[in-house]
């Protein structure tokens, strides 16, 4: 990193003497490695260094950015000035008075222990997890045609300074492990995939069991292509763990960001303390948990990180909140400032979103179904914030016939909107998982995790055939 | 590092010399740099301002036939010759693959158009005071227009470079601009939204035209309710047609069809759609976003046509897909710097037919008219599946009879395709590089 407490200084104080009423530097660098194994072959390896700076001026709520891979401090004050001359008013050498800057250090212990940094270990021990991982793969039957796996690390050294005095670095480390795996036979093809991750060193891959992964990917491709289609309509749905929580993110999560109620972009808009779910329902938004993909040390805008209640027993606590979303609602910050990379402006963003833990379990839930649909794996999904129209995949779904798991059924796109479902989510397992994705959003895609024990949502629109 | 940072023909000259030094047979370098400008508005105040200057710098290179990867955005020497040394460490890992780089040639001389000079001129208080007029075009035109959440402008300008052993030395320039404003219209508890951006290479946008749009498109779906579950007929618009087409644009890439991952494989001189389809990856369009000369590979580009008269003719191909089965590469390599080669289409073009939308909606007594897909996590380029939400009109006797939402499609691709009667006289006049008139197919099925 390049940037010395001094020159960041000047920076600042740059911003301010433009009239900036807070200024921020985030400089980042990232170092990302990875190896991808397609078709028995080591198809590449890499590893990069991204890097850059980005500035960030706020005249209230209103946010100015400019990011650029150089660090010359001539530039960066000249781009703090073409920022400044886009509000117009502003005149060069323009000083206000303001007492000089003095950055006070905060060293911040790391909630995530890493012990191996994958920097210091050469790619090549990849190499066994990715051969494990096609053999697992190829071995599961002679219906699999192909196998792709990649194992990837990032390591990411940030550094935030702002007008209030801040100056923090933070390393933040991940390492995920993906495989994909294809099934064919009379035609149809279907591929699987599993892709776990976490805020860990090497020792993440270390105790991985790649074989295990690959087998259940491969289970699932065979099983898709036998199945059959799910008869499309309203219908009672049993979502699996893990994953399944992709429902709340889509049908809740994005909607309960400040950056959406500030644009009055969601339907959850001033309704802290009202009903706006199922009493079964309670929902959090948690960064802190210890070595979880979705986790951070402290937020984007140098904010330690916290674990935010969302909805307890169906009613609205809070929302996840930011910076400007603080200016501009009035919802406190919760360390949920994030962004992609310094490319991007951070917002308040999910990290490991779940609903949590209640008192039901799968028989109970199927004993109450006469005909629905069993979810066991879903895929991805999206939403309009606006409207609260959301829509996710079911990757392996299941009939249910007279409270019996039956036969399997392919892949359905499910739709709704948020308001509608959150009430008719029912009963709430024991059985709390989460599992990695990545989000994306407006400051970029960041990794989050999804989860909730097993749930029952009354009805909701399945498509089918 | 200030000091010592190079600018990027210079960082490229130098990672190319330190990559020969190092003892590469082979090798291709790839550099971009580009920068942008934006704004956003909300309630007549610019919420957020953006300015960025991006650069990057990546390599390919080989030690006999093991390719290694590598590349960095900081341009200094050590950081330079620190992506040498990764790239030249990661051929001890990879496993052999057949390339033959292409040699220098000459491109065509075809003017693409992809830069106006006005446009790197086009100032922030330009954008805002447009944005600020498109805002007030807005309201008046709907009262059921209860809030405009997405408002706003930006240009960016780019260059990019490549390089190779064999003296392949090209570079490219290009910059566009784009405007759009996503309104929301309510109507008792449904909201529906309404998104309308117009892009292009030049600057000289009709606001009132783009809130005209916007509006139209959140009012027209007020109101909407379900269809029966049913198999109908379908008249994509084309608003939507390219974006499901080109959820499906893999299956056509050889290195797909050579990895399993591919329906098409094996269907080359065959009917894969009826004998009116016609589909082709055209890079020379003047002022498209996905025309170029050369392609991420350094190979010069060319018309190609896919599927002519319903017939599969030939499979995208990139180097290493085209040595694979010894034909030539296509010009279709896509590749950024920091990421390995895949395959890509230039503009996807499936032409204009000769129908009217009017005769399209009025072909069946009864049919979904489609001009909005939500999502897109349902459908599978491998497996063809296609499960999406969707949103339009029923039409009868090819008059729109009442919007529709809550809704899904579901169909193969692969069936689809060949269930298709009829392209319109039209596509959608939006800046991008995927064309697709407005698509009548026989039957699909509509959950509701």
């Amino acid at each position: 990193m390049e940037m010395d407490k001094q020159k960041a200084e000047r920076i600042l104080q740059a911003g301010r003497d433009r009239g900036a009423d807070f200024v921020e530097v985030f400089e980042e660098e990232t170092r990302n490695a990875s190896v991808t194994f397609k078709d028995r072959k080591v198809e590449s390896a890499t590893a990069g260094t991204d890097y850059g700076i980005g500035l960030r001026l706020l005249f209230g709520g209103e946010v100015l950015y400019a990011h650029t891979s150089s660090d010359s401090e001539e530039h960066l004050i000249r781009l703090i000035d073409s920022l400044a001359v886009t509000r117009g008013g502003w005149a060069a050498g323009g000083a206000t008075g303001l007492p000089s800057l003095h950055l006070s250090g905060t060293v911040l212990q790391n909630r995530h222990v890493i012990t191996d940094d994958p920097r210091r270990i050469g790619q090549d021990r990849k190499l066994e997890l990715l051969r494990a991982a096609d053999a697992a793969g190829r071995a599961y039957s002679d219906k699999i045609t192909q196998v792709n796996a990649r194992a990837a690390d990032m390591v990411t050294q940030v550094l935030i300074a702002n007008s209030e005095g801040l100056w923090v670095n933070d390393t933040r480390t991940r390492c995920r492990f993906s495989v994909s795996v294809t099934a064919e036979d009379k035609g149809e093809i279907f591929v699987a995939t599993e892709s776990p991750g976490a805020m860990r060193g090497f020792e993440f891959f270390t105790a991985l069991d790649v074989a295990a992964l690959a087998k259940t990917a491969a289970e699932r491709a065979v099983l898709m292509l036998k199945a059959g289609y799910v008869k499309g309509g309203k219908m009672p749905v049993i979502m699996g763990s893990g994953f399944g929580g992709v429902i709340f993110h889509e049908a809740c999560g994005h909607l309960l960001e400040t950056d959406a109620v500030r644009r009055k972009a969601t339907p959850f808009a001033g309704k802290v303390g009202e009903a706006i779910a199922h009493s079964a329902v309670t929902a959090v938004d948690d960064g802190t948990i210890e070595n979880s993909w979705g986790s951070i040390n402290i937020d984007d805008e140098g904010l330690p990180v916290q674990k935010t209640v969302l909805i307890e027993k169906g009613i609205l606590k809070a929302y996840m909140s930011d910076k400007v979303g603080e200016r501009e609602t009035g919802a406190p910050r919760t360390g949920s400032g994030r962004r992609e990379s310094y490319q991007y402006a951070p917002v308040a963003r999910m990290r490991n979103t779940y609903i949590a833990a209640g008192d039901s379990d799968l028989e109970t839930m199927l004993a109450t179904v006469e005909e629905g649909l069993y979810a066991r794996k879903m895929g991805g999904g999206s939403v309009n914030p606006a409207t609260g129209e959301f829509n996710f995949a079911v990757e392996e779904g299941w009939l249910i016939r007279h409270g019996k798991v039956t036969e399997p059924v392919r892949g359905a796109t499910l739709i709704g909107k948020g308001p509608e479902i959150l009430p008719r989510i029912s009963m709430v397992g024991k059985d709390l998982e989460i599992a990695a994705g990545m989000c994306g959003a407006s400051s970029g895609h960041v990794p989050v995790t999804v989860g909730q024990p097993t749930i029952k949502v009354d009805g909701i629109l399945v498509g089918g055939r | 590092m200030s000091a010592e940072s190079m600018k990027p023909e210079e960082a490229l000259a130098f990672l190319c010399d330190e990559t020969r030094k190092i003892g590469a047979d082979a090798f291709d370098a790839l550099a971009g740099e580009s920068e942008s400008l934006g704004l956003e508005l909300f309630e007549g105040k610019v919420k957020s301002t953006e300015i960025s200057h991006s650069r990057g710098l990546g390599v390919r290179l080989f030690r006999g036939k093991r390719p290694g990867y590598a590349f960095t955005e900081r341009f200094t020497a050590d950081a330079i010759l620190q992506t040498v040394r990764d790239a030249w460490s990661h051929t001890r890992l990879t496993d052999e693959v057949n390339i033959t780089l292409p040699q220098a040639q000459t491109l065509p001389a075809i003017d693409l158009k992809s830069l106006d000079p006005a446009l790197e001129k086009v100032s922030m208080e330009e954008m805002k005071v447009f944005c600020l007029e498109l805002e007030a075009q807005v309201k008046p035109l709907d009262e059921r227009i209860d809030n405009i959440p997405y408002l706003g402008a930006g240009r960016s300008s780019g260059r990019t470079w490549i390089r190779n052993s064999l003296g392949v030395d090209y570079s490219a320039r290009g910059a566009s601009i784009s405007a759009g404003v996503g309104v929301t219209a309510a109507q008792g508890e449904q909201k529906k939204m309404g998104a309308f951006n117009r892009g292009g290479r030049h600057f000289g946008f009709d606001a009132s035209e783009i809130a005209r749009r916007a509006v139209e498109r959140a009012v027209e779906l007020l109101g909407a309710e379900p269809l029966p579950s049913g198999n109908y007929p379908i008249v994509f618009s084309n608003r939507v047609a390219p974006q499901l087409f080109g959820m499906f644009s893999s299956p056509f890439f050889a290195d797909a069809v050579q990895k399993g991952q591919s329906r098409l494989a094996g269907k080359i001189g065959q009917r894969i759609a009826p004998a009116f389809f016609q589909l082709s990856s055209q890079p020379h369009l003047p002022e498209w976003p996905g025309s170029h000369l050369f392609d991420s590979e350094g190979v010069a580009t060319r018309p190609l046509p896919i599927v002519e008269n319903g017939v599969l003719l030939t499979y995208l191909y990139n180097l290493e897909s085209a040595a694979k089965e010894g034909v030539a590469p296509t010009g279709t390599g896509s590749r950024g710097y920091s990421g390995k080669a895949g395959t890509g289409f230039a503009n996807y073009v499936i032409p204009q037919g000769s129908s009217r939308l009017e005769d399209l909606l009025a072909a069946y007594p009864r049919c979904f008219y489609v001009v909005k897909l939500e999502g897109g996590s349902g459908c599978s380029s491998v497996s063809g599946e296609i499960s999406i939400g969707a949103q339009g009109f029923l039409v009868e006797g090819g008059q729109k009879v009442r919007p529709v939402d809550r809704v899904t499609l579901s169909g193969n691709f692969f069936e689809f395709l060949q269930g298709i009667e009829a392209f319109s006289d039209s596509w959608s006049d939006s800046f991008s590089s995927v064309k697709v008139p407005d698509t009548l197919v026989k039957t699909m099925t509509v959950s509701g």
